[in-house]
């Protein structure tokens, strides 16, 4: 910055023949280099000061990202109104014409204002095969789909960063390459033989298909906790062993706290995953099953609610929320996380 | 553990050894005693444990549900096995396959399958005999417009977030909100955003637009004369063509449009992130160097900023191509209960083929060589990527 100041100066002050050439500027293009000027950009009449430029650039740049901030959260506000339309019966278009505010909320009409979401929990059962699914127990079920599997699989995936990043043993590089190279192995591709394992181990229908298998924990995850663990000094784990301690409890008291940013990153990132995993519910595991996620429900619920869809935007509503609310609180280290996958590569 | 406190400090040596080998010949030239070398081994071989208990669960993760799960889908795609019926346990069928092997069809009936022309049993398209797969592979491929638009778009947002203005985590943070939230909530909102009378017609000034019965402009429908919304738009009621009969490619291409709308705004912060954090590693003394030298903005942005940012680049697009490829849920939940079985061809990418016929069909061999055809796809555009990369970089 400084050294532009300088620059801009010399410009200015040294030839004096850019000062005669000045005078031959008609007083209409003056005037356009005034105006011009005013916004922070340099026309050969009048050169613009670097704080207006910087000014006028800023505020450019708030109106472009407010403008596509915008975009991003408008359809979360419209979730909101919609979620609090009436669409029973006759209004069923007014959530199809809806912009800001609903024409009619459900007190409009003498009903509760969250008159969709208790729908959602009252009425919108799944009756199936004399199965009896309520709204809570999909949750509970996505509950455990995206904590057991999570917090298993991500102690699992560090024991396994710690062994490749700090433990020296024979084959440890061929082995972590094995690993990583099914990264290249695309899901669809083994979904089938996947589902054929599961219904022969009878995992579909009690849902253990979607808490088994994540207990494993997953190569990428590995993968980045092992890129964070190479930044610990190992002289840390020396001055351990040297006290006697083994290396499970290393691991247990020295490098799970030590390694815990992330892990808590991707842990969180694959709550997040788990929490929203539509495609797993739906592929494994039957839909007359008690077992169903949360996002599965919510599309068996959809087919049958036809063209009152209020309840179905008061579902997304509550189905988004408590993902939102753990992104809120550790937004800084999600995005931590994420901008080192950036910087690594 | 015992012995380890009493050997300490040969231990410590040995592990500064293993660490460092040139430093490990020099220990052992300089001290050869044969006393020592117990404890050295003894160190090894907890090493070793360890290693390998620490990997074990991942390494049976991995290979129970990738590896074998790969290979047995490879084996089984040559056969017709099924669940239809009395259906045989996995293990039964690999051992049994030669006996599963369609007799007349031979071991590559599936792949056969795959680029058969037939007619679709769904009332729509019962006129155009079609091979499926393609229609399947071109919506996938279709979807991937969203890439290029993306990038842009995220570049573009990300220079912005990176000038050192105020709130700029917190433009950050609004961006990623589309990422966490769950996809299903997501189409059920952008289903009814897209509506005749909904939002984008509104801000489009769509909303008066007529063709046949029906006011605003149809993104997503169920068309008995499917080429009406073209003949509306292009003013031309005699149009003729296959373009205008067939529903996959008229109303079809109106629809894919949603979902590259929808996927470019849900992806959007997550590209975002990964290009701000490749934009505070550009090297900022090449910056000024070249704004010495008299580059402007947009110089400085091609020249110095874009070749940095080239890994980053790279990265974003191998990840985003075999992600786009793997795409499922949104075009199935779009179309869901607006079309049913005749709008899934319309939107839904290749993976619905290989839950069609795998899954819903229990057609267990054909599924299976359907995603072992999706493999081949990704892993020859994958290939395709680096080499392009080796030969940019020459």
């Amino acid at each position: 910055m400084e050294n532009e100041n300088v620059l801009n100066e010399e410009i200015v002050v040294a030839p004096e023949a850019e000062a005669e050439e000045k005078q031959q500027y008609s007083s209409l293009r003056y005037a356009w280099g005034a105006f011009v000027a005013f916004f922070g950009f340099s026309t050969r009449t009048h050169r613009a000061s670097k704080q207006r430029a910087k000014l006028v650039q800023d505020i450019a740049t708030y109106l472009v990202l407010l403008f596509g901030a915008f975009i991003m959260v408008y359809p979360f506000w419209w979730m909101l109104a919609g979620s609090l339309t009436s669409t029973e019966g006759a209004d069923s278009s007014l959530l199809y014409t809806l912009i800001w505010w609903p024409e009619r909320t459900p007190a409009g009409d003498g009903r509760s204002l969250f008159y969709n979401y208790q729908y959602f929990f009252n009425q919108a059962l799944i009756p199936s095969n004399g199965v009896y699914l309520t709204y809570w127990r999909a949750v509970l079920n996505n509950l455990i789909y995206s904590i057991v599997p999570v917090v298993v699989g991500v102690i699992t995936s560090a024991s396994a960063a710690f062994s490749f990043a700090k433990i020296q043993w024979i084959g440890r590089n061929a082995v972590f390459f094995f690993l990583l190279a099914a990264v290249m192995i695309p899901g669809p591709s083994v979904m089938i033989t996947q589902y054929v394992m599961y219904s022969d181990l009878n995992w579909q229908e009690n849902g253990l298909v979607l808490i088994i298998p994540g207990m494993f924990g997953s190569i990428m995850t590995a993968f980045f906790i092992r890129q964070f663990l190479f930044g610990l000094p190992t002289s840390i784990i020396e001055a351990a062993k040297i006290d006697g301690a083994g290396y499970f409890r290393i691991f247990c008291q020295f490098i799970l706290p030590l390694a815990m940013p992330a892990i808590m990153a991707q842990g969180l990132l694959s709550f997040m995953g788990c929490w929203n995993n539509y495609m797993g519910s739906f592929i494994m595991i039957p839909s007359q099953s008690e077992a169903i996620n949360l996002p599965h429900a919510m599309f068996i619920v959809s087919t049958k609610l036809g063209e009152n869809q209020g309840p179905n935007i008061a579902a997304s509503v509550l189905c988004i929320i408590p993902v939102m609310i753990l992104f809120a609180c550790f937004q800084k280290l999600i995005i931590g996380s994420l901008m080192l996958t950036g910087s690594k590569e | 553990m015992e012995q380890e406190v009493t050997t300490s400090v040969a231990e410590s040596v040995a592990a500064e050894a293993v660490l460092n080998p040139a430093e490990d010949a020099v220990a052992l030239e300089a001290a050869p005693q044969v006393k020592k070398r117990k404890p050295i081994n003894q160190q090894k071989l907890q090493d070793n444990l360890w290693g390998w208990i620490f990997c074990v669960p991942l390494i049976i993760g991995t290979v129970w549900f990738v590896y074998v799960a790969f290979i047995l889908a490879f084996l089984l795609s040559f056969t017709t096995y099924n669940g239809t019926g009395t259906s045989m346990p996995l293990m039964e069928a690999v051992a049994k396959m030669g006996t599963l092997i369609d007799p007349k069809q031979g071991p590559f009936i599936w792949y056969k399958e795959l680029f058969t022309f037939k007619a679709s049993t769904s009332q729509l398209y019962s006129r155009f005999a079609t091979v499926e797969m393609w229609r399947y592979l071109f919506n996938t491929v279709f979807y991937m417009i969203g890439i290029p638009i993306g990038m842009i778009l995220s570049m573009f947002f990300a220079v912005c977030m990176s000038r050192d203005i105020r709130g700029g985590n917190l433009f950050r943070v609004l961006y990623y909100l589309p990422c966490v939230a769950s996809s299903i909530a997501i189409v059920f909102t952008f289903k009814i955003l897209f509506k005749e009378k909904g939002v984008i017609n509104e801000i489009l000034g769509l909303t008066d637009f007529t063709q046949g019965n029906s006011d605003g402009f149809l993104w997503m429908a169920k068309a008995p004369d499917p080429g009406k919304t073209w003949k509306a738009l292009l003013d031309n009621p005699d149009l003729k063509g296959e373009f205008y009969e067939d529903p996959y490619w008229c109303q079809g291409i109106i629809t894919k449009c949603v979902i590259i709308v929808m996927s470019v705004w849900k992806g959007l912060g997550g590209t975002i992130i990964l290009y701000v954090a490749g934009l505070s590693g550009v090297n900022a003394a090449t910056k000024e160097a070249a704004q010495i030298d008299g580059a402007n903005g947009w110089q400085i942005f091609w020249k110095v900023t874009m070749p940095d940012l080239y890994p980053v680049i790279f990265y974003n697009i191998v990840t985003s191509v075999i992600g786009g490829l793997q795409i499922y849920a949104e075009p199935e939940l779009l179309m869901s209960t607006s079309q049913a079985a005749d709008g899934f061809m319309t939107t839904s990418g290749y993976v619905a083929l290989i839950y069609r016929y795998g899954v819903n069909r229990k057609q267990f061999g054909q599924g299976a060589a359907y995603g072992i055809f999706l493999a081949l796809i990704i892993f020859v555009l994958t290939l395709f990527q680096f080499w392009l990369d080796s030969r940019n970089k020459d």
